[in-house]
């Protein structure tokens, strides 16, 4: 069963005061008329959302910040930090002074920020959240109708990543450029503009061997425990998006004008953790994964760039980047810790990159940045001492002309949670608050949202 | 009530039993089952739902469709919880990234096995006419298979429900084969397969407790000592109740343990003790470690589990020879980290360090040091953490939120030890950095990737140590220390037991775990016998009833003392 709203309809059923029942961001986004929602050809340009981690935090100083911008809303100036992000500068909104409030709970060190940020509750230990990642909301919301309901890319050879909805078991990524690209571009793959598109046959025959496990879902649910219970329902959620996926598969696809299949990487890239191999990585599976959107395979996405407690490196350094957060002494004459920064510029650069990549496909009247909004954060704030103040918090991208972006925001010691309800309200996900405890929040940040 | 169906077939054959039994709960057959009051109390519960790991998943293929058949998928990662995988296994699930996995593993399995060139041995009837369906030959198949797979026999609805995937899909491309291929990839997929369902009944010897239904004991048995499912031997005595008889379950036990596959389950409990899943992710700096390679990561994994079979299922060896045993083996890519040189045309052979040699025991072999080191660097903080929580159960606390690193200053002179005692200097770094680092310091004769070296930045390397007051110098010392320290055998028998029941040790296991650890003793800490002793013994098949099922609600308190969470490497430092 599926219903197709027109823009037209939706506005004429607006009109006669329908609309009135449905939730505010859902309204939002169908009511956004500025002209870059919308293609020329009135077909609506869908919204994408995605997550963009990195480890370690930025760097402050003992008297001052090397990220934070010195003055607030527009016209912010780059700071050395932020440097690589000055071609989207206008595109992006920097969060400044946002925080974890731990309600008496630990503050698991290299996981309270971003357990915070994801699931909006102060995780009780490392390793889990207390909560779904908000991800998984915003997916469920308007992940459908594409192949992958999400795609998950971890770009330094491990296979991390934060999106969970369990809270215990976390979505498992994509660790190198050709598995990206496999799994994207590989078997299952139907070009949006061939114009010689014939439904597959084997699809229906691949339906056919999972109608028998779905059957029995109620019957093995009834003899369970409540946690197995959380355990096999993710089991039969993950065989249903493997369903749509086929029922997907069995449609004409829409033709998508800016979906240019890349090629297949040719080499795998040397497993290694030092920073120019992690960004090198981080810059394909960023382009590929821009692909991906533009061809509609998925809306939603979650980048890891490197973990947490990141081991990134510079090659021939025998000291990690985590060691250096930690051990490197303030510079007595610049006034901050001169390795620490360095490394914090170079892992911003992949963000930059990564933006860049995504600003650089046309679609509509814009970019595909312009139709998408990314959340951007990391684990700490100050990371010499594990500060969950002050976490850099970047919102990208023009949530199909919703984000106001260009600005810098002071949060003044407001939970992180305003930013994750703010980042979900843009992209249109039926959310009114988010977090619990002190850091529970139904007050979006209005000034970037338009 | 489906469980009488069962038991009045437990005297049928194996397929019988099958098709007359209801869904898994219900299968075990009890002869002498009292009658309960309380129908509630009588009815079997599921107390656990643990994916089947990577290896175990390679295992049953491999048992059940030979070691001919590829399997060539990404498996999703597995989570350490409480010093072991196979405790923090019990949480995860299946997301959709890895269902997809499983799905296409599904399919080319099942596409193998009906394969021209498999099909003769491995379908084992040919159908009537290759364009139409056959129910007689699909059920064989799949009793067959399935039994294997959901490690007992189908019901006859699971049966029923593969016999129409196969005959639908027969009919949609007119051949026999790719029919019988869906159902067998539903199979597959299915979540009887991918997660071992475990399940409890009323204990008719002891009325108000409860014990693993047949089926799950069988199972538990099977992953411990062999790391896969449970052969047609050992399904048979779990269909004919028998596996719940002493001296039957003792001469099971016997058999599994003198099996070759014996090693499978040995290696996949040392793999997960020894926190192996790591080299999933290891790098190391090229620049610093020329030598270094993925080939060279792998040999050294491989060593590591070569020399501990060899030492403790070929030669039952005692123990805590695994520290002090000079015997190894080595391959050509490991030959030149080592600075020996290797003259066999074999792929590995054996070697034997000298005795003067600095190496001896696992703890001097490349995997451990490579693993528990920085990507440019040794870290003895890394080393002496995992020395105490793998092989003496004794975890390094966190380390606290806001500790003041301003103190210590960077060196870039000198050798690693002199920055860390300045860590240990620090009262608020002492407190841990006392305890974590001082076996790790005995392992600063071998850099980031286990190469000897005596100088680092131009200085002596000073390898003296001390634990709990004992002083001691160098891997060796170290070596003899461990070997002479009751807690390393006591943690081994812990960690087999939490191993084998997936689940952390409470305080309720304590006298058991004594009891085990004194037998483990008497037995001149054969590793064999423990295994075997373990997988014999009542407490291993214990259940305590999960809260809100069923009337008992036993306390699930965790001791403290054993609530170890494995601090994740990245924050050592």
């Amino acid at each position: 069963m599926s219903f197709t709203f027109s823009r037209r309809s939706l506005l004429r059923g607006m009109v006669g005061g329908v609309a009135v029942s449905v939730g505010i961001p859902t309204l939002d986004m169908f009511l956004n008329d500025n002209g870059t929602a919308y293609a020329d050809t009135g077909a609506r340009l869908p919204i994408r959302f995605g997550t963009y981690f990195w480890g370690l935090g930025l760097t402050d100083t003992p008297t001052g910040s090397r990220w934070v911008p010195s003055t607030k809303g527009r016209g912010y100036e780059i700071t050395p930090e932020l440097m690589s992000l000055s071609p989207v500068k206008d595109k992006i909104s920097v969060f400044s002074g946002f925080r974890v409030i731990g309600d008496g709970r630990p503050n698991a060190v290299h996981w309270s920020g971003h357990a915070s940020i994801l699931s909006g509750i102060a995780p009780l230990r490392a390793g889990q959240m207390d909560g779904p990642s908000f991800d998984t909301k915003v997916a469920d919301a308007i992940g459908v109708g594409t192949r992958f309901k999400s795609i998950e890319v971890s770009a330094n050879g491990k296979p991390v990543s934060y999106s969970t909805r369990s809270g215990k078991s976390f979505a498992t990524p994509e660790p190198t450029p050709l598995a990206l690209y496999t799994r994207l571009f590989g078997q299952g793959f139907q070009d949006p503009n061939s114009p010689n598109w014939q439904p597959d046959p084997s699809i229906m025959l691949n339906q056919s061997v999972l109608s028998g496990v779905t059957e029995q879902r109620r019957a093995l649910l009834a003899r369970v425990g409540k946690s197995d219970q959380m355990k096999l329902d993710q089991y039969f959620t993950s065989l249903r998006e493997m369903e749509n996926q086929l029922a997907i598969q069995l449609q004409r696809p829409a033709k998508a004008e800016a979906c240019r299949i890349p090629t297949a990487p040719k080499n795998e890239p040397p497993k290694s953790a030092s920073v120019d191999v992690i960004n090198a990585n981080s810059k394909a599976m960023a382009r590929m994964l821009a692909m991906a959107m533009a061809c509609d395979q998925t809306k939603v996405f979650n980048f890891v760039h490197t973990p947490g407690q990141s081991e990134t490196y510079i090659a021939g350094d025998s000291k990690i980047y985590h060691q250096y957060t930690h051990d490197e002494p303030t510079d007595a004459k610049l006034g901050y810790q001169i390795n620490t920064s360095k490394l914090a510029g170079l892992v911003m650069q992949a963000l930059g990159d990564f933006l860049t990549e995504m600003d650089a496909i046309k679609e509509g009247g814009g970019t595909l940045l312009d139709n998408m909004a990314v959340l951007a954060f990391s684990d700490t704030g100050y990371a010499k001492i594990h500060s969950v103040e002050n976490i850099p918090m970047i919102i990208a991208g023009g949530a199909g002309g919703k984000h106001k972006g260009g600005q810098h925001i002071a949060g003044n010691g407001d939970p992180v949670t305003r930013v994750s309800l703010t980042a979900q309200q843009l992209v249109g996900a039926p959310v009114g608050e988010f977090g619990s405890g002190a850091m529970k929040t139904a007050r979006p940040i209005t000034e970037v949202m338009g | 009530m489906v469980a009488l169906a069962c038991a009045a077939g437990s005297t049928l054959g194996l397929i019988g039993v099958g098709s007359l039994c209801a869904p898994v709960l219900a299968q075990v057959p009890s002869v002498s089952k009292p009658v309960a009051k309380d129908a509630v109390k009588a009815e079997p519960f599921a107390m656990a739902v643990r994916r089947v790991t990577e290896s175990q998943y390679r295992n049953i293929i491999r048992d059940t469709f030979g070691p001919g058949v590829i399997l060539n998928a990404r498996f999703e990662p597995e989570l350490r919880e409480a010093g072991l995988q196979s405790i923090g296994n019990a949480q995860l699930s299946i997301t959709t990234s890895g269902f997809e996995q499983y799905f296409s593993l599904a399919k080319s399995v099942a596409a193998q096995v009906v394969s021209e060139k498999k099909r003769a041995e491995l379908v084992g009837c040919v159908p009537v006419d290759v364009k139409v369906k056959d129910d007689v030959c699909t059920r064989s198949v799949i009793e067959r298979y399935g039994k294997i797979l959901f490690r007992r026999p189908l019901t006859e609805a699971e049966i029923a429900g593969r016999l129409k995937i196969a005959a639908d899909g027969t009919a949609r491309i007119a051949n026999y084969y790719e029919g019988l291929q869906l159902a067998l990839a539903s199979l597959l997929v299915d979540p009887e397969f991918l997660f071992r369902v475990e399940a409890a009944e009323p204990d008719p010897a002891n009325a108000g407790q409860y014990r693993l239904d047949a089926y799950s004991k069988a199972s538990r048995i099977s992953f411990l000592l062999w790391d896969s499912a449970p052969d047609a031997e050992l399904l048979q005595a779990a269909i004919a109740g028998t596996i719940h008889d002493d001296v039957m379950l003792k001469a099971q036990v016997a058999r599994m343990t003198a099996s070759p596959k014996l090693k499978d389950g040995a290696k996949a409990f040392f793999t997960d003790m020894l926190q192996f899943e790591h080299f999933d992710s290891l790098t190391k700096d090229g620049m610093t470690y020329p030598k270094y390679s993925q080939k060279v990561a792998d040999s050294a994994r491989e060593q590591t589990l070569l020399t501990l079979m060899d030492l403790l299922v070929e030669q039952n060896r005692d123990y805590r020879d695994i520290f002090t045993s000079n015997e190894t083996f080595i391959n050509r890519a490991l030959a030149p980290v080592y600075k020996v040189p290797y003259l066999s045309r074999q792929e590995w052979a054996r070697y034997t360090f000298p005795d003067d040699a600095e190496r001896s025991g696992i703890l001097t072999q490349v995997s451990f040091l490579s693993l528990f080191s920085h990507p440019a660097a040794s870290s003895p903080t890394k080393r002496g953490i995992k020395v105490k929580e793998i092989f003496m159960c004794s975890p390094t606390p966190e380390p606290p939120a806001d500790v003041d690193f301003s103190k210590v200053q960077a060196l870039d002179k000198g050798t690693v030890r002199t920055r860390l005692l300045a860590h240990q200097e620090n009262a608020g770094c002492s407190v841990c950095h006392r305890l974590s680092d001082p076996p790790g310091l005995a392992l600063e004769h071998f850099d980031g990737i286990g190469q000897l070296r005596k100088l680092e930045n131009g200085q002596l390397i000073d390898v003296s140590a001390e634990v709990d007051g004992t002083k001691f110098t160098g891997a060796k010392g170290l070596a003899q220390m461990l070997r002479a320290d009751k807690r390393v055998p006591e943690c081994l028998v812990r960690n087999v037991f939490a191993y084998g029941t997936g689940r952390p040790t409470t305080y309720r296991d304590e006298d058991y775990l004594i009891d085990e650890t004194k037998a483990f003793a008497a037995d001149g800490y054969r590793f064999k016998d423990l295994f075997a002793n373990i997988a014999t013994s009542a407490g291993f098949y214990k259940v305590a009833q999960p809260a809100g099922l069923g009337p008992a609600k036993l306390p699930t308190k965790i001791q403290t003392a054993d609530a170890r969470t494995s601090i994740p490497l990245e924050m050592v430092k």
